[in-house]
């Protein structure tokens, strides 16, 4: 006990002096907290990178990040949202899944106790249209506009013509993120393809190595397939596989994808996928911070940024792998 | 049919000198605040029948779980064959082993389990590497069906399910085990509960035999004129202790019940 | 008994013929409707390589249903051991220790279980549904949330071994067989399968007729790990890759194999031979319809009638009686003029 009073003097100057420097040069966003929606689940192909773009801009700002993943639910994300306001953060980050509709009570609630809102991933052009003053952004792909990108490279790369067949398999019953299949279809069907569309179940949705069987199933049932397009990205990882069960050879069929999983680099090195759209996932967790940073300081407006401007093929695959594997690309 | 085992040497089935095939000393029961029984004295002699009663709750279901070795008393001694047995080592199957059967109250069959199956579980005949010998386990249990109790042109086989029987026959069943493996003591709980009438006497006169044929029961009854009828040794349960005791003929049926209710309404506590 | 009885007779009493009949009808209902498919090997390959695992889980869990039990947690097992053998393959490169340890993390997750559940007395569906997320999460935290690319493990004699190909053949289905043979030897021929059973039935007779209940519980759970451990690593060296959130999809899918193939949920009673049907119908009923044109839209719908009509059949099966009155009454309903009495 005698030593206590001398060993907590010691400790506090210690820490005193750990605080200075800090002070002599505060981070932009010091003080400021975040939350911060990342989609699905924590390590997941769609997810992983967006998580690592925050962290590091959340390093960089000196922002405290509070991470929440929701499984791409949008039940579950309302409800985050919820917990996010009772804690009074500096900003939310939040994805178009909802709905504006579902999520414009909650973001006036938030809006009128100075919490800045922005978006990523899919959009919420409603909301955003209204609150651009306070900071609402935009960092994603236009999922429509992807869709239909990764189409219209299919169709460039892979030579297809009028009347090929091809398939769209995707999550259309989903009302937000089915816009990118949506977008993939309409472009093929408009360039004059015959196409044909299935729903990807749930237990494909999850554990999507499930989906080689029914894939090759069908690839043998139309033997003049030309092309296949899916958004979803742990399927683009499997596609590869079912063609080969399938008998198929690389580029008899031209395959469009989106995301780059480390499966999906296989497949791509290997040429049986053609194109990927390049979500570039790790701007849609950095540039959000930042825009918090920015309107909470200063005041600055919204800003949106497409961040699927391009694709990736099997020529430019090879540069990326490293940054993929570690998480960023 | 006894297999030389480990437990041979603590009391060996095949001893002749022995007066009592199982006693309790002393033996307590508690289960976590509930004192189910407290200081029994209690034994059985060599070809003694000794019936068991006692209001609901007065403890004569805890007792033969001791004896069958399913409960471990929190205190006291157990002797078998006047031989102590570890009671950290007693088990089911060990009393299975020292020739002591049980037919519980209502729950010695699995009910979706078939005949063969319920008869051998425990104690399954195996071949080479320890695979159960289903085939010849069906052979017994076909060839006990034929022998036991009232079994004769029911359609039933060694195949059945538990499920299928009646009342009378489920009873038949676990008593056709109990003797199958050559009990020198068998413990009845409650077997008349849920018998037509013409079945009761069979157990009533089952349990005569087991006397005639040398052999000792616990008889547990609710019905007072048959356990009055059979048994040799009347022991009164009350609240986990022994109220007392009655040899045969020593009281009347009509005295027997009145000491029944005599207990059960708090008056005439014997000592001990 | 005439002819006609006694081959019906027969046909019931066989132990899972009738849901194996069903799988045949179903397989012929796809070759006919779509024969470039049906009829090539091709698509019997694919199968014969997805199927294995799904039919692991399927048949470990038909032990764990017959002792009236449940574990919910297998899939955070796919995810665990998947996740240590990926790690010793893709980060030291010590394929077989990966294997080894892979299994004894199932067998861990299996002992926690059966602790909880037969020593701390928590019941099963509640203490599965709680390790599910405890592995599931501890998996994410050592993984650092990546998934592992394995390459060019196909390289390895594991790989070979577990799931390589002998010309089309997919190893991987011969291992299933090979697990799903030995517990039905464990339930139907060995003790502890029979200790399972009259846990199932009835756990207080179990007791009575001398089966150390707690003890053979918590075996049985350790089992269920290992299996299931071995199920993720078939997956895993399959598809070459660790995926951080792998397992989930197969909850679902395993428990209706295990049903459709007859096994009672109340436990007692369980067919091995019937889970191996139930979960080749599963494996394949999907690919099946996809094949046939039908929507992707129709196929849980079908899967669901598919999955009912299993479990009445099974029900007019084991009590024709009951099973006979049920139908009457659903015929009665569907045609309310009768006049005549059923």
């Amino acid at each position: 006990m005698r030593a206590l009073a001398p060993t907590v003097a010691a400790i506090s100057m210690m820490a005193a002096a750990a605080g200075l420097p800090a002070q002599a040069q505060e981070p932009l966003g010091a003080g400021i907290t975040m939350y911060f929606q990342m989609g699905g689940n924590p390590g997941d192909g769609s997810t992983l990178p967006r998580t690592n773009g925050a962290k590091a801009a959340a390093a960089a700002f000196g922002v405290k990040l509070v991470e929440q993943y929701s499984g791409w639910q949008p039940e579950k994300m309302l409800n985050q949202f919820k917990e996010a306001l009772a804690a009074s953060p500096s900003c939310i980050e939040i994805m178009g899944h909802p709905g504006n509709d579902a999520f414009a009570a909650l973001v006036a609630d938030a809006e009128k106790r100075s919490i800045v809102v922005t978006s990523g991933n899919s959009p919420l052009t409603k909301l955003k249209d209204m609150y651009t003053a306070n900071g609402f952004g935009y960092a994603g792909v236009d999922l429509y506009e992807g869709g239909k990108l990764t189409a219209q490279k299919m169709i460039e790369y892979g030579g297809l013509k009028k009347g090929d067949k091809a398939l769209s398999y995707g999550l259309r019953a989903q009302a937000e993120r089915g816009k990118s299949d949506q977008g993939l279809y309409d472009t093929l069907k408009a360039a004059g393809l015959q196409v044909d569309y299935i729903e990807i179940s749930p237990e494909v949705d999850h554990d999507s190595s499930l989906a080689v069987p029914i894939l090759a199933a069908y690839i043998q049932k139309h033997p003049d397939l030309k092309a296949i397009g899916t958004q979803h990205g742990n399927v683009t990882a499997f596609i590869g596989k079912a063609l080969q069960d399938a008998g198929k050879k690389p580029g008899e069929i031209t395959v469009g994808g989106i995301d780059l999983s480390p499966a999906t680099i296989d497949g791509l090195k290997k040429g049986y996928i053609s194109v990927t759209l390049d979500q570039q996932l790790y701007l849609q967790g950095f540039l959000p911070v930042m825009q918090c940073v920015l309107s909470k300081k200063y005041g600055f407006a919204g800003l949106s940024t497409n961040t699927g401007a391009g694709v990736v093929t099997p020529k430019t695959i090879g540069a990326l792998v490293p940054l993929i594997e570690k998480g960023i690309r | 049919m006894a297999k030389p085992t480990r437990h041979a040497t603590q009391a060996d089935p095949t001893a002749q000198d022995w007066r009592h095939i199982v006693r309790l000393s002393k033996v307590d029961m508690t289960f976590g605040r509930v004192q189910a029984l407290s200081q029994v004295d209690f034994e059985v002699g060599r070809n003694e029948i000794v019936g068991l009663v006692g209001d609901n709750g007065a403890g004569k279901s805890t007792l033969i779980k001791i004896v069958s070795g399913v409960l471990r008393p929190t205190a006291g001694k157990v002797w078998v064959r006047d031989r102590p047995i570890d009671l950290d080592d007693y088990s089911v199957r060990m009393a299975h082993e020292l020739r002591i059967e049980t037919v519980h109250q209502g729950q010695s069959l699995g009910e979706k389990q078939p005949l063969w199956r319920n008869l051998f579980v425990g104690r399954q005949i195996t071949g080479r590497f320890g695979f159960i010998d289903v085939k010849k386990e069906r052979e017994v249990a076909d060839h006990l069906l034929r022998q036991a109790i009232g079994f004769r042109g029911h359609g039933i086989s060694a195949d059945s399910t538990v499920r299928d029987l009646s009342g009378g026959e489920r009873q038949g069943i676990a008593i056709a085990r109990a003797m199958y493996f050559q009990a020198d003591l068998i413990v009845l709980d409650e077997p008349t509960t849920a018998l037509a009438v013409s079945e009761v006497r069979k157990v009533l006169n089952f349990v005569e035999g087991v006397k005639a044929g040398g052999r000792a029961c616990i008889y547990i009854e609710h019905n007072l004129a048959h356990v009055h009828e059979v048994a040799d040794r009347l022991v009164l349960l009350d609240r986990g202790k022994v109220a007392v005791e009655f040899a045969k003929g020593e009281i009347s049926l009509a005295d027997l019940t009145n000491q029944m209710i005599a207990l059960h309404e708090g008056h005439g506590r014997a000592p001990g | 008994m005439p002819p006609a009885e006694s081959v019906r007779k027969w046909f019931l009493q066989v132990e899972g013929l009738p849901i194996v009949a069903v799988l045949l009808i179903l397989v012929i209902a796809f070759m006919i409707a779509a024969p470039e498919v049906f009829l090539g090997y091709r698509i019997y390959m694919s199968f014969l390589a997805t199927v294995p695992p799904l039919l692991v889980l399927a048949v470990a869990l038909t032990l764990v249903i017959a002792a009236g039990e449940i574990d919910l947690s297998f899939p955070s097992v796919i995810a665990l051991a998947g996740w240590v053998l990926g790690y010793f393959i893709h980060d030291l490169g010590l394929p077989w220790i990966g294997f080894v340890l892979a299994l004894v993390s199932g067998a861990l997750v299996g002992y926690v279980n059966g602790i909880l559940i037969a020593r701390v007395g928590i019941p099963s569906i509640i203490a599965t549904l709680a390790t599910q997320f405890l592995w599931g999460g501890l998996t994410t935290v050592l993984s650092q949330g990546l998934s592992y690319s394995l390459g060019d493990v196909d390289q390895f004699l594991l790989w070979r071994l577990l799931v390589g190909r002998i010309g089309p053949f997919p190893v991987q289905a011969l291992w299933a067989l090979a697990v799903a043979a030995a517990l039905w030897l464990v339930l139907n021929r060995r003790r502890f399968g029979e200790h399972l059973l009259f846990i199932g039935d009835n756990a207080r007779v179990a007791e009575v007729v001398g089966v150390n209940v707690k003890r053979e519980k918590i075996r049985m759970f350790v089992l269920m790990g290992v299996m299931a451990a071995f199920a993720s690593v078939l997956l895993t060296l399959e598809n070459k890759n660790f995926f951080n959130t792998q397992g989930g999809g197969y909850l679902l899918e395993v428990m209706a194999a295990v049903f459709i193939g007859g096994t009672s949920v109340f436990g007692g009673k369980a067919s091995v031979v019937g889970t191996v049907a139930g979960s080749f119908i599963i494996g394949m009923v999907e690919a099946g319809l996809v094949a046939t044109g039908l929507q992707g839209f129709w196929v849980r719908a079908v899967v669901g009638i598919v999955f009912l009509a299993a479990v009445v059949g099974h029900l007019v099966i084991e009590e024709p009686e009951r099973g006979r009155a049920s139908l009457r009454i659903l015929l009665g309903k569907l045609a309310p003029e009768r006049k005549t009495p059923p």
